[in-house]
């Protein structure tokens, strides 16, 4: 059995029982087998109300290859949101609806696209502001009360607070236990592989709540077991490996995370709309407030995606977990053509300059790069470092 | 060039005589008209001490930052302007080493690049609105930071849909908005000055339909005219009398020309062929409106000039303008702007359109396909030429000529 752990583990048994996602996470990944899901796209999609419909959220992850989109979209077109297209034209039968943001302008063709031409599977648009505020948060929970009208559609029948209040528990928990993780993953770089971190990251978006969360408690388990019992896995292991923080979008790149697990760096933080910017901040229900101001205030105010209007807010905020984690170098890593985050470079750039952090700027296709000259560029980075 | 030079060349052009003696070179009243005042606002934002100035996003209501006496500055009509005058290379490179990345707007980049080429006047505010586009939000945020003037960076955030409760926010937003600027310009608000502001953008409102009442039946126009060319006025102008003035004069101009129009009238002859224009166009000297004019086409109707809003209630200043900004046809749905052009369609009985598909911007572009796809229902095929705006090196010339000849072929085998 891949999860025993026992104290004669040497480092590399231990480390292949660590990264063995498939033997710690069998039942996540055969989880929506059969199930209604609901699919969305941004992470300012509350989870909660698609859990509260009798539904599973399925984060929409994009096809592997692009290739219906190209009639439908220009060249210069978010990569994502051309494989979202691309995976939504093939077989997605298990779908019941979709939830769109209006993250960006790309988001909003992208639910244009399937409203005119993928009729059969109904969509929402979820209006979420850019500002922050108490009438902003009004507002969105208006909005929040359409989107659970749209599932009350969908299902055929009435969410009750209660569900919705069971759902925001399950999501919390979720949550916490992602940070947790993410604490887990710093801890420990030489034994958990950044390619490992991001596919549980990966299968927290994509798999039955309930089911993951079981099996991450067990995996996490596991290791803090096996951090007590064996000496190979310790605190200390990080020794001089550069910390570096990775900042960008919707990066799920199973090639990068695997190139960068192979060279010399750990990922001490990242900022990034598949990993910290999906679980940070919980849903604070106090019971003052209605559940659905609970969880537009929670969306609104978790770490902000730059579509959002202060950009300030979010230098300050990246400027924070560099200096708390002590980060060496950041990887700043964006698809291609996405406005808000290329944006949002030229303000980073300045900000790393003044504080002396040298910074990487990479562009990519989705599921496209050329790996060798993308490792030559990453490894005179590291030699800089 | 930086702002010092083109404060001292304003200072010397947009002095009256020689300012009307350069109104007079152009043959149409309109574009005199349009180039005076084009001359004279640049003058009050690179001259005119004793009012801030404010940069502000195409769709942000203007006639508050007119309302508010503050002198209005549009950094992407001006990025328009560089690509006119010949420097767009030069401020497009500016951004590229600041970080921009090529992939982006070139409106956004190239006004990137004259700001930190000290091309622009110096802004005391900056509005920006997530209308349309998600870019000007963040590059005039960018600005505000440059200037060191982040407090007085204002995001008008309009929402998707237009409801009861939309209009709530964006109204108080608007109305916060003004209140934080008249309190940090140490201004009373002036509520009687901004009804004047709102009749007069209603004046101007009226003039406008008029003019593209006109056009349903114009095929003459005065030479070099091209409504294009309107954008300041049309979008910035607006609460002004020069606005008034100018659609005015449009007008008359445009009337008389049906007039001679309709004079001709009695051998039909060859007819143009109708083509309604979607998005902007380039900018800098290009053959596309002379391929056009060469193979017999008119641009009857350009959607960028379409009154999109009700008229506005003076007394009721705030939630007019939130209602102007939710009813444009570029915010919400695909299915808005669509609606919008299959009636202009009908309307100007077009024979086919031409989407000018600008490199980088995403909004248009990336419903280039609906378009296409409801325009065909009609019957009208549209052309969708991939280009730039600014940038002549973003553009493939060969590419396009050849695509228009083809396009045009086809209209014109069509009866």
């Amino acid at each position: 059995m891949m999860q025993d752990n026992k104290n004669s583990d040497s480092p590399d048994l231990l480390k292949s029982k660590i990264n063995d996602v498939q033997s710690f996470f069998k039942n996540t990944l055969s989880s929506l087998d059969k199930r209604p899901l609901i699919g969305w796209f941004c992470t300012y999609t509350p989870e909660e109300l698609i859990i509260a419909g009798g539904f599973t959220p399925l984060r929409i992850m994009g096809s592997k290859k692009i290739v219906k989109s190209e009639s439908y979209f220009p060249i210069n077109f978010c990569p994502y949101i051309k494989s979202s297209w691309d995976s939504l034209l093939s077989d997605m039968s298990n779908l019941k609806a979709l939830v769109f943001t209006n993250s960006c302008d790309g988001m909003r063709r992208l639910y244009d696209t399937a409203n005119t031409y993928l009729k059969k599977i109904p969509s929402h648009l979820l209006d979420v502001p850019r500002l922050r505020g108490e009438d902003s948060t009004a507002f969105f929970r208006v909005n929040l009360a359409h989107m659970k009208r749209f599932i009350e559609n969908t299902a055929g029948v009435k969410i009750r607070e209660k569900e919705i209040a069971e759902a925001v528990l399950l999501i919390n928990k979720k949550r916490r236990l992602l940070e947790k993780f993410s604490l887990i993953f710093k801890k420990f770089p030489r034994h958990i592989y950044i390619s490992t971190y991001y596919r549980i990251m990966e299968l927290s978006m994509t798999s039955e709540a309930q089911v993951f969360i079981d099996e991450l408690e067990k995996y996490l388990k596991f290791i803090e077991d096996s951090a007590g019992q064996n000496k190979t896995i310790s605190e200390t292991d990080r020794g001089s490996i550069p910390g570096i923080m990775v900042i960008g979008n919707f990066i799920t790149e199973e090639k990068l995370w695997d190139m960068l697990s192979s060279m010399k760096l750990r990922v001490a933080s990242d900022d990034l709309c598949i990993s910290s910017r999906y679980f940070i901040k919980l849903v604070d229900k106090d019971g003052s407030t209605d559940i659905l101001t609970s969880l537009a205030r929670r969306y609104l105010n978790k770490s902000p995606c730059m579509r959002m209007a202060d950009l300030g807010l979010k230098l300050k905020e990246i400027e924070n977990t560099i200096i708390e984690n002590s980060i060496e170098g950041i990887i700043f890593i964006s698809l291609k053509f996405c406005d808000t985050v290329l944006y949002s470079f030229p303000l980073l750039k300045e900000r790393f300059n003044q504080m002396g952090i040298p910074v990487l700027y990479l562009e990519m296709e989705y599921n496209n790069f050329s790996e060798g000259q993308l490792k030559t560029r990453i490894q005179a980075f590291l030699e800089m470092l | 060039m930086n702002q010092k030079y083109i404060k001292r060349l304003l200072g010397i052009i947009a002095k009256k005589p020689i300012l009307y003696t350069y109104g007079s070179t152009f043959s149409s009243v309109s574009d005199k008209y349009l180039n005076i005042f084009t001359i004279e606002s640049l003058r009050n934002a690179y001259s005119d001490n004793s009012h801030p100035v404010g940069f502000g996003s195409l769709f942000v209501p203007y006639e508050m930052l007119h309302a508010l006496e503050i002198t209005p500055f549009p950094p992407e009509v001006m990025a328009g302007f560089t690509a006119g005058l010949g420097i767009a290379s030069q401020t497009i490179k500016q951004s590229a080493s600041n970080w921009y990345s090529q992939d982006l707007c070139t409106f956004h980049r190239s006004a990137s690049g004259a700001l930190e080429l000290d091309v622009f006047p110096k802004p005391d505010f900056i509005l920006a609105t997530n209308l349309a586009c998600d870019a000007a939000q963040k590059s005039f945020y960018i600005y505000s930071k440059k200037y060191g003037i982040e407090k007085n960076f204002y995001l008008i955030d309009v929402p998707y849909h237009y409801s009861k409760e939309s209009l709530q926010y964006l109204t108080g937003q608007l109305k916060n908005i003004y209140m934080d600027i008249s309190s940090k310009t140490g201004r009373e608000p002036d509520y009687s000055k901004f009804r004047e502001i709102i009749s007069l953008s209603n004046e101007f409102r009226n003039w406008a339909v008029k003019v593209n009442d006109l056009r349903k039946d114009l095929t003459e126009y005065p030479p070099y005219f091209n409504a294009l060319n309107y954008i300041l006025p049309f979008h910035v102008l607006p609460g002004t009398e020069k606005a008034v003035t100018l659609y005015k004069h449009m007008y008359r101009e445009l009337k008389k020309y049906l007039a001679i129009q309709q004079g001709k009238n009695g051998s039909k002859g060859n007819l143009p062929k109708r083509i309604l224009w979607l998005h902007l166009k380039p900018y800098y000297k290009s053959e596309i409106f002379d391929i056009l004019k060469k193979e017999n086409c008119i641009v009857v109707f350009e959607e960028i000039n379409y009154v999109y809003w009700p008229e506005l209630d003076p007394l009721k200043p705030f939630e007019s303008l939130a209602k102007k900004m939710l009813s444009h046809f570029l915010g919400g749905k695909i299915d808005n702007r669509v609606k919008v052009i299959l009636d202009i369609a009908r309307e100007y009985k077009i024979d086919g359109a031409v989407l000018f598909s600008h490199w980088g911007c995403r909004q248009s572009n990336g419903g280039a396909r609906i378009i296409k796809d409801s325009l065909k229902k009609l019957g009208i095929p549209t052309l969708v030429i991939d280009g730039d705006c600014v940038d002549r090196n973003n553009s493939s010339h060969g590419q396009i000529k050849t695509r228009m000849q083809g396009f045009l072929e086809i209209l014109n085998s069509k009866t």
